[in-house]
């Protein structure tokens, strides 16, 4: 995506109808949205609590004090000590809460032993959603999965069935939507990503899934950028995804009371032009760091350097410190293709769709590498 | 100097290679490796674990060598993380450990169960799973004492934790916490220990200067303390999430108990905890 497309994609929070922006809800005890998770009928803070990183039951307790509602964990988050140090705090709470949890077996036998781990780690007789984790494409939605699931539904042991994927967007949401045993779409979405995930992710909406979003600060970048910085991107990128009324809920990892009060702060605010001038930033900061690696420059080069590859070295280097690993990788490439200055060439053809400026961090790769 | 630096970064990976080899099915005969070997960087763990990235990241995490094994139609999916440093790997091991489960000295230590093993050595954090369902103990135990054998450095368990003391505490309990210690913001990355009686804590700050303003900045957020017969900065309160508080600095130390039950005195918890601190 070029750069003024971008722009235009984080403007678009700014420009949608009125009648589209999520209805005020009343408050609770702190200033929260509530959404409808599609047919499901569950009614979530449009801010739920990702328990990937929690280690401390005091932040579960305060989240649902303060009235969130929607807890996202998985079986193997911490190798289980997720499940286990929120049940215990949900437990007296459950009929106030939607907990959903995750397995990856991949078998229904392992689904259902899985669940009854679950079910025994969260102290609950069921699961609110049980999702399908990390689908990258349509095929891997089996029947199998699916029958797991309908006789999990029959027990009484859970009530809808998920699918969440990170990647495969284009083939996995549709699948979803065509899918009347699939109750909620799981999906990654943020400022950072090609606009056509705004059409998937109406498409699951008017499908009547329920949509949960996930990684809506572009995933690993926590060791990239400095921690005032990322905080004040985190609530903006936070905002700019509740912009969307096609999404119902979104599971941000919280570690601590501090992180849990700022994402708080997103339900109620609404995605100002402030808020896009700090994601602007965002991704001036972070794109040369965000090699989405989707391979459009894939023989680009006419010098035949394999641009993406590069690239991701010099992210090793710049956006996460590791210089060695990115050099080792650089020297490790045929002595040709190191070889190759980019300050050679008159002008550069190979254009990255996400704003990566590719020439310059070449040029960089082959300064500090070389 | 700067081309001094780069050769020190450039010798890194070399050093950590002399620390762990890439895993191999064929350590324990009979097996046989399945598909390509597998490796993974910071920026691309996301690719393999999906959101479960984030739990490896938060502690260190550098890089990632994998390889999946069969044989007789069983199953070994093995990994090596490599993280920052011992301290860190055991963190990402005490993470991932079930807590009702029985830890091994294995390294600096490890736990095997019927279809998961996991243990750690050095700044290697190594882990088995197997399918079928079924008890792949046995082999399992073979793949951890060749792995364990291969690889060389630290298999004593961080010094901290030893200076928790071992009366009433909750066996193997004792955690890293890598961000945000008893779910605050300003206690950076510390151990936790579960006690009977509630919970022990323990966070290094760079300076004493340092760790006594950490200490006045949670006393004022709290609001309503009372003071502690532990040193000049100690104090006691009561918080609606965190329980009973008994808090003390040594040195660049900060260091306590919380979730304590009305009925425990802190003072004597808190006195044996810092007479252990160095």
């Amino acid at each position: 995506m070029s750069d003024s497309t971008r722009r235009d994609f984080l403007a678009a929070g700014l420009i949608l109808p009125a009648a589209l922006q999520a209805a005020p809800e009343p408050a609770a005890k702190a200033d929260l949205r509530y959404r409808v998770l599609g047919k499901t009928g569950l009614k979530v803070t449009t801010v739920g609590m990702g328990a990937v990183l929690i280690t401390d039951p005091s932040v579960v307790a305060r989240a649902a004090d303060l009235g969130v509602n929607h807890f996202d964990t998985a079986r193997d988050y911490q190798g289980s000590n997720s499940e286990r140090v929120i049940g215990p705090v949900l437990k007296s709470r459950r009929d106030r809460v939607v907990i959903a949890t995750k397995t990856g077996a991949e078998t229904r036998q392992g689904v259902l032993a899985d669940l009854e781990l679950s079910l025994k780690e969260l102290q609950t007789d069921y699961i609110d959603i049980l999702y399908i984790p990390g689908r990258k494409a349509a095929a891997e939605i089996t029947d199998e999965l699916l029958e797991a699931h309908r006789i999990a539904k029959q027990q009484g042991k859970i009530r809808f069935t998920g699918v969440s994927t990170h990647k495969g967007h284009a083939e996995v949401i549709p699948a979803v939507v065509k899918n009347p045993h699939v109750d909620v779409l799981e999906s990654s979405y943020n400022f950072t990503m090609d606009p056509s995930i705004e059409a998937l992710i109406e498409s699951a909406r008017k499908a009547g899934k329920g949509v949960v979003t996930m990684k809506v600060m572009a995933g690993g970048y926590k060791n990239g950028a400095d921690a005032e910085r990322r905080r004040g991107a985190m609530l903006a990128a936070l905002k700019w995804v509740l912009r969307n009324p096609n999404v119902h809920s979104t599971a941000v990892s919280m570690a601590d009371t501090d992180q849990l009060e700022e994402d708080l702060r997103a339900m109620a605010e609404p995605f100002s032009e402030a808020d896009r001038k700090v994601l602007l930033a965002q991704l001036e900061h972070i794109g040369p760091l965000y090699c989405r690696m989707c391979g459009r420059c894939e023989g680009a080069c006419p010098r035949g350097l394999p641009v993406a590859d590069v690239l991701r070295y010099l992210t090793y280097a710049d956006g996460y410190g590791q210089f060695a690993m990115g050099r080792q990788k650089f020297l490790a490439l045929p002595a040709e293709t190191r070889s190759v200055r980019c300050g050679d060439c008159p002008s550069c053809p190979v254009r990255c769709p996400f704003g990566v400026e590719v020439a310059k961090r070449l040029h960089r790769a082959q300064e500090i590498f070389g | 100097m700067m081309k001094a630096f780069a050769l020190i970064l450039a010798l890194i990976p070399i050093a950590a290679a002399a620390g762990a080899a890439g895993p191999d099915c064929s350590v324990v005969p009979g097996w046989t490796q399945k598909g390509p070997a597998r490796s993974y960087v910071a920026d691309n763990l996301f690719e393999y674990m999906d959101g479960n990235a984030e739990g490896y990241l938060i502690y260190g995490f550098q890089k990632m060598q994998g390889v999946t094994c069969e044989k007789d139609g069983d199953t070994l999916v093995i990994d090596i993380s490599e993280m920052a440093d011992p301290d860190s790997a055991y963190g990402i091991f005490a993470s991932n450990r079930d807590s009702q489960q029985p830890t091994l000295p294995i390294g600096m230590a490890g736990q095997i169960q019927p279809r998961r093993a996991i243990f750690v050595k050095d700044k290697y954090f190594v882990e088995i799973a197997a399918n079928p369902a079924k008890d792949h103990t046995a082999a399992l135990k073979a793949f951890v004492t060749a792995y364990e054998k291969s690889i060389s450095g630290r298999t004593t368990l961080p010094d901290a934790l030893t200076w928790f003391p071992a009366e009433g505490q909750v066996k193997d309990s004792i955690r890293l916490i890598p961000e945000s210690v008893l779910g605050l913001r300003i206690l950076k990355r510390g151990y936790v220990a579960q006690y009977d009686y509630g919970k022990a804590f323990l966070v290094k700050e760079a300076t004493p200067e340092a760790a006594a303003g950490v200490l006045a900045k949670w006393k004022a957020r709290i609001g309503e303390v009372r003071p502690a017969q532990l040193g000049d900065e100690a104090f006691q309160a009561t918080d609606r999430y965190l329980g009973g508080l008994y808090v003390f600095r040594k040195g660049p130390y900060i260091a306590g108990f919380a979730n304590l039950k009305p009925e425990t005195d802190g003072a004597p918890l808190a006195a044996a905890l810092a007479s252990r601190i160095p």
